[in-house]
């Protein structure tokens, strides 16, 4: 096969199928877990490599990269010709491409309430223009995100590091 | 008569606060969902479980002082 290129980039790790790469940049990774809880026949955490690119259509994949609120997943078509549609859409999907936060069309980012996400037996996603205090701590967040520990088992508290999938923490 | 106007121009400055030892307090301009819907829209505080033990998830109850 065709597609036995280098599979890594600097930052981190691709994969491909016929049609498009994946590029994970586990730097970025703030563990909200979309991915996982959405295509976990792709995206298996538990799994190595992690990614399988046969788990599932392309459509369905590019449909959950998407859906990562950081850049620490992306992809692009290996048809280079095709990527000149999708640079302003990548570029949109780091800003938040969540529909949700997208403003709509206003200048008015500051009123854009600021999103907290729930994941569901995971961390709470906190998306936009706030204040964060923490240990004494105080940032000023702009268009940022921080995803915070739910489940108590963190070794990096008050962020997720990813443990409540190993402990099994369950919301129910 | 109340001045609504200068109230909505004035964008709320969210905050969201770690409480040592306790839950994360939000107040502010939110919107609180989950994956599947919005939980609330705009609530004027809310204080969301960290312990993992909360009875009443994603809201914290208290549970972590037990």
């Amino acid at each position: 096969m065709m597609e036995r290129e280098k599979t890594t980039f600097s930052g981190g790790r691709k994969y491909s199928n016929d049609e498009i790469t994946v590029y994970w940049k586990p730097d970025a990774c703030v563990h909200a877990s979309y991915c996982y809880r959405e295509l976990i026949e792709v995206f298996d955490p538990g799994r190595r490599p992690w990614v399988d690119m046969k788990g599932a259509e392309t459509d369905r994949i590019i449909e959950v990269v998407n859906m990562c609120p950081t850049e620490a997943l992306t992809w692009k078509w290996n048809d280079d010709k095709k990527n000149k549609d999708i640079s302003i859409d990548q570029t949109n999907h780091i800003k938040f491409r969540r529909p949700e936060l997208m403003s709509t069309d206003e200048q008015e980012i500051q009123e854009n309430p600021v999103s907290v996400k729930i994941m569901i037996d995971g961390p709470v996603v906190i998306k936009g223009d706030f204040t964060f205090q923490y240990s004494g701590n105080k940032k000023e967040i702009k268009e940022g995100i921080i995803s915070l520990c739910r489940c108590g088992a963190s070794y990096h508290l008050p962020f997720c590091d990813g443990t409540h999938r190993k402990i099994g923490f369950e919301d129910k | 008569m109340t001045n609504m106007e200068s109230n909505e121009n004035k964008k709320p400055l969210t905050i969201v606060e770690v409480i040592d030892g306790g839950p994360l307090k939000i107040t502010g301009n939110i919107i609180l969902k989950d994956l599947k819907k919005d939980i609330s829209d705009n609530p004027p505080e809310v204080y969301l479980c960290r312990c993992g033990y909360s009875g009443n998830k994603p809201y914290c109850d208290n549970s972590h002082k037990c």
